[in-house]
């Protein structure tokens, strides 16, 4: 009897460690977000007091104030989610038949493309962006949304991720489609589409993710302010050598945050449900 | 006749001289293994990728061995000159020695704690959806804009980390400010930024094995461990394999976290190849050289993930 | 089937449609870049509306300026100009030309027109202007970056130095140092006497240095107007001894601190009570962010006294591109915007001091106790040698100085270190 209690007193304290270690960490992650949204409320004075107050005193909109009106937030908010969308989108679709074909069927040179899907990865997109630039120079799309979107139409992750998943489709499936007569795109959307839904939740929440993210090659490309995306915008809040910008950068930054959070929060639900039938094996 | 389910054979060689007949046997088994439809289906990814990052990545890899003036349009040819010179170029060496021990740090680590997380969460903890969204934020700001906030907090004077310190009567690090612990400071970074990655795609691949599976091992005696060793590391190795492959890509490529936190600094000892090759291309214009630092790399992450590959055939588990 | 050729259709027709330019203008426009933020005083002006009003009306053209992030510009523009897509005027920091010079990325000035500005500007602005037998490669911004000595003077007066006293000498610095660093119980300093930059990019490092060891008789290049060639300066007893006066303030007089490693901020704090960087920064930074504080400003000290003060000049400048499409306009707007006239009026709204010697005799300069502290300044100013090694040059000191203060190498080691890597990136950009 007292060993029963006993366990039962260990598991206790067991999950007790657990949850301790658990909101620490989580303590640790959340952190920086917390000093971010401090810094976007705290007058500028505050900003960098010594020593720092983690608990601000006062609190301010001056900064959401001078962010919200020193840039046009609803263009970049739009220019962001045209590119995102489009992007996640194709890269989707595309993905969806490419990863298809890699994990369905058997055809010549096979490995060699994939293998050539996933050296895209492997050179630096800092020097690949200029040979690009010059590329899309002579097509004319530089400062235009196709010029953003030209290396994020396919996505070498995309493709990598929906194929793991695919392969777990029982082949039978698909036979017993072809059976019944179903054309291969058919098959693919109506059939094998569904079965894979949370894997391509996962890819589309992490590649819009990535869009909306995306610094570099949209601030290379882009040259008219019209054009800009968030990043590309927030970043001219930036000055490496003063810190009383810090202020207007954080609100700026939470303005643009914001949202993620929430989109990720609803995408949960979708992500979780309905993985059994797949998961990631193989 | 071939058998349709065959895929191990190509097309059947029936007879010697082609003929009507055999062209459309031949064309009647490529089309049962669907062949013009894989070619099809893979082709807008070809394509696209083709045109807008395999003929970019090629041309910036032929350029090691010419002495690049882009604006001027002038190419010489220089042969291997450009890597003998990268052999002899500290700078460049310090960036491979620790591109690689970041790499080595950062993929085991983040996929190891990413593995923990998820396990963690996979029970039905309290506040767990709330927790889950706290440990994946991270991910959700860009890694520049993170990298200026964690430059504030490794402050020695002011920021919050030496203040929690001086909470516990640890003596102040220098973080960011010394060579002997900048590249540690910048690891602890990346993993903070990973680590819901991770999280999510191992709990994808967690809840995909069947509770069964964990039943029968329970009523066969095996404790909550022992269950974790035999069948749930097992049956994640797929997304292990996954997660080694593409996070081990991109941590050759680190550039974001090194730029803003320490510029490679202090006095280079944050270099990694990336930056390197950046400030060479774009600070000294020397776009050959940092072409051969590029095509270096290039050979470094595709004979690394090659041995994955192979490496990881002999744990993929069926069932 | 069917729907994927439909898709691929729909996705060949916009781009189609999408890559035809855009109903093209009655007008001619240009373009101008410059840096966003408060990078650079003298870059305020561009983001006023109408601004180039007159000028557009005048030449019936739009001019169109268009802010750029500062940290990733130089790779922007470097691949506009490989896809000749680049702006017609860039506002490009002057510490950047040997390199735009190598790529042969901009236009000289014309002879006619440099000649005249030269003659026109007061010294320290031909200082910076002319990179030699009176060749220009743009015009500078109003209000000119120097780099001086910043001291708080309530510091002073509280440890009984004379507060309209800055230190002259190497000797009297340290000492002054000495007396205004201030420690807590446990011994660890709350505020140093001066705050020394020593982290981050290079470049700025071996910036904010560069008073200490050209003033000690050592400088980067031997030759400062040569682009090719040439050798390292600085491994030799000057360059010793500026790492070494800083070496002996962390260990012997333990009046600085490797903690304090935003030195302007830190100042601004009250938490550092002598700087030495850029000037314009401060008078800009000051009234917002710390309203009470009196500082003054000087040249920076001597090795002894008699030696001469040196500082550094810095700023940004017009350059137009070789590749811009409209270069007769482009420098037609920049002769505009730094005429005589454009000159007294923007920078008496942006409160910087002014280019043309006609202008430093009209108020406000001429009353300006801020302006006319910098004119003393001014003669002392040098400008950055023209080499096309001189990022590789500063990528080594820099190494040097963060190896020697952060107690890494030996003074000695590392600026024999540096002058090989100096001389060796000197030797790669003349190929």
């Amino acid at each position: 009897m007292g060993g029963r209690e006993r366990r039962r007193a260990l598991a206790v304290a067991g999950r007790a460690a657990v949850y301790l270690v658990v909101l620490a960490v989580a303590v640790v992650m959340a952190l920086p977000f917390y000093w971010m949204v401090v810094t976007a409320v705290s007058p500028a004075q505050d900003i960098l007091a010594f020593p720092p107050q983690w608990v601000p005193n006062h609190l301010t909109a001056e900064h959401f104030r001078i962010a919200l009106a020193k840039a046009p937030w609803a263009s970049y908010y739009l220019n962001s989610l045209v590119v995102a969308v489009v992007s996640v989108a194709c890269s989707l679709l595309f993905g969806l038949f490419a990863g298809y074909a890699f994990a369905v069927y058997r055809f010549p040179l096979q490995t060699v493309c994939f293998l050539l899907i996933l050296s895209t990865l492997m050179v630096p997109v800092q020097v690949t962006s200029v040979a690009l630039y010059v590329l899309l120079a002579k097509i004319g799309w530089v400062d235009t949304y196709l010029g953003i979107l030209a290396p994020n139409f396919a996505s070498a992750f995309g493709v990598f991720l929906i194929r793991q998943g695919i392969k777990a489709v029982p082949v039978d499936l698909i036979e017993a489609a072809r059976m019944d007569g179903a054309g291969e795109v058919r098959i693919v959307l109506t059939i094998v589409a569904p079965l894979v839904k949370t894997i391509l939740a996962t890819v589309a929440m992490i590649l819009f993710l990535g869009s909306w993210n995306d610094f570099l090659w949209p601030v290379i490309v882009i040259n008219s302010q019209g054009l800009r995306t968030l990043p590309v915008g927030i970043a001219l809040f930036k000055d490496p050598y003063g810190s009383i910008n810090y202020g207007p950068l954080m609100a700026a930054t939470v303005i643009a945050t914001g949202p993620m959070l929430v989109a990720y929060a609803l995408s949960q639900r979708f992500m979780i449900r309905g993985i059994a039938l797949t998961g990631l094996k193989g | 006749m071939a058998d349709q389910r065959d895929r191990s054979r190509p097309w059947p060689r029936s007879s010697p001289r082609p003929g009507p007949r055999s062209w459309r046997r031949w064309w009647a088994h490529l089309r049962a293994r669907h062949v013009l439809h894989a070619y099809l289906f893979i082709a807008p990814v070809l394509l696209l990728f083709g045109l807008f990052r395999v003929v970019p990545s090629v041309q910036t890899l032929i350029y090691s061995v010419y002495r690049v003036e882009l604006l001027r349009g002038r190419f010489t040819f220089i042969g291997l000159e450009n890597f003998r010179d990268l052999l002899a170029d500290a700078a460049f060496r310090t960036g491979v020695v620790n591109t690689l021990i970041y790499v080595l740090t950062i993929v085991p680590v983040s996929a190891a704690f990413g593995l923990g997380l998820a396990v963690l969460f996979d029970q039905r903890l309290r506040f767990g959806e709330l927790l889950k969204a706290v440990y994946f934020a991270p991910m959700v700001t860009s890694t520049a804009a993170a990298a200026m906030v964690w430059w504030w907090l490794y402050n020695p004077q002011f920021g919050l980390f030496n203040v929690l310190l001086r909470l516990v009567r640890v003596p102040d690090q220098p973080w960011l400010m010394s060579s002997h612990t900048a590249l540690l400071s910048i690891i602890i970074f990346s993993v903070w930024k990973n680590l819901g990655y991770n999280m999510i795609i191992y709990l994808a691949g967690l809840q995909a094995i069947p509770a069964s599976f964990h039943e029968a091992a329970t009523i066969d005696g095996a404790g909550p461990v022992a269950r974790f060793w035999r069948i749930t590391l097992p049956l994640l190795a797929p997304t292990t394999t996954f997660l080694l492959i593409y996070n081990g890509i991109l941590a050759f490529q680190v550039f974001d976290q090194v730029y803003v936190l320490t510029g490679g600094g202090p006095a280079g000892a944050t270099n990694v190849v990336v930056l390197d090759l950046y400030r060479q291309a774009f600070e000294r214009y020397r776009f050959g050289y940092a072409a051969a630092e590029a095509t270096v790399l290039f050979v470094l992450i595709l004979g690394v993930t090659v041995v994955q590959h192979l490496y990881s055939r002999r744990f993929e588990v069926a069932y | 089937m069917k729907r994927l050729a439909a898709f691929s259709a729909a996705l060949a027709v916009l781009a189609v449609g999408a890559a035809v330019p855009s109903a093209s203008w009655a007008q001619t426009k240009i373009t101008l870049w410059y840096p966003a933020g408060d990078i650079t005083a003298g870059a305020s002006h561009f983001a006023e509306k109408d601004l180039w009003a007159e000028f557009e009306k005048k030449h019936n053209v739009k001019v169109e300026a268009v802010a750029l992030d500062y940290e990733t510009m130089q790779q922007k523009i470097f691949a506009a100009a490989a896809g000749k897509t680049i702006a017609d005027i860039l506002f490009i920091d002057n510490s950047w030309l040997p390199g735009f010079l190598k790529e042969e990325m901009v236009e000289p000035v014309a002879d006619q027109k440099a000649k005249a500005w030269l003659a026109a500007v007061s010294p320290e602005i031909k200082e910076l202007s002319d990179y030699g037998s009176g060749r220009m490669w743009g015009y500078p911004q109003y209000g000119i970056d120097i780099y001086g000595l910043t001291w708080n003077k309530d510091h002073f007066k509280e440890a009984g130095l004379d507060p309209e006293k800055p230190p002259k000498t190497w000797p009297e610095f340290r000492e002054y140092a000495k007396k205004l660093t201030k420690r807590d119980a446990q011994g660890n300093i709350t505020r140093v006497g001066y705050a020394i930059r020593h982290v981050g990019h290079p470049h700025g490092v071996v910036h904010k240095h560069f008073w200490a060891l050209y003033g000690a008789g050592a400088a980067l290049v031997d030759n400062p107007l040569a682009l090719r060639g040439g050798k390292a300066a600085f491994n030799n007893a000057g360059g010793k001894a500026a790492l070494q006066l800083v070496l002996d303030m962390l260990d012997t007089d333990k009046s600085t601190s490797l903690n304090f490693p935003d030195p302007r901020a830190a100042f601004l704090k009250g938490i550092a009570s002598m700087q030495i960087s850029e000037t314009v920064s401060i008078h800009a930074r000051q009234p917002k962010e710390a309203p009470e504080l009196k500082w003054g400003l000087a040249l920076p000290p001597v090795p002894k006294a008699g030696d001469k003060p040196v500082s550094l000049l810095g700023g940004w400048m017009y350059a137009v591109p070789k590749q811009a499409k409209n270069k007769a306009l482009a420098w037609e707007a920049i002769e505009w915007i730094n005429s005589p006239e454009k000159d007294f009026e923007l920078c008496k709204k942006y409160d910087a001091t002014p280019r043309y010697k006609v202008n430093w005799d009209k108020e406000p300069f001429k009353s300006d106790p801020y302006d006319q502290a910098l004119k003393l300044i001014y003669p002392a100013g040098k400008n950055l040698p023209l080499n096309l090694g001189l990022n590789g040059v500063m990528d080594a000191m820099g190494g040097a100085i963060q190896k020697a203060w952060h107690h890494e190498a030996t003074v000695d080691q590392a600026l024999a270190d540096a002058e090989q890597a100096a001389n060796k990136a000197i030797a790669d950009a003349a190929k």
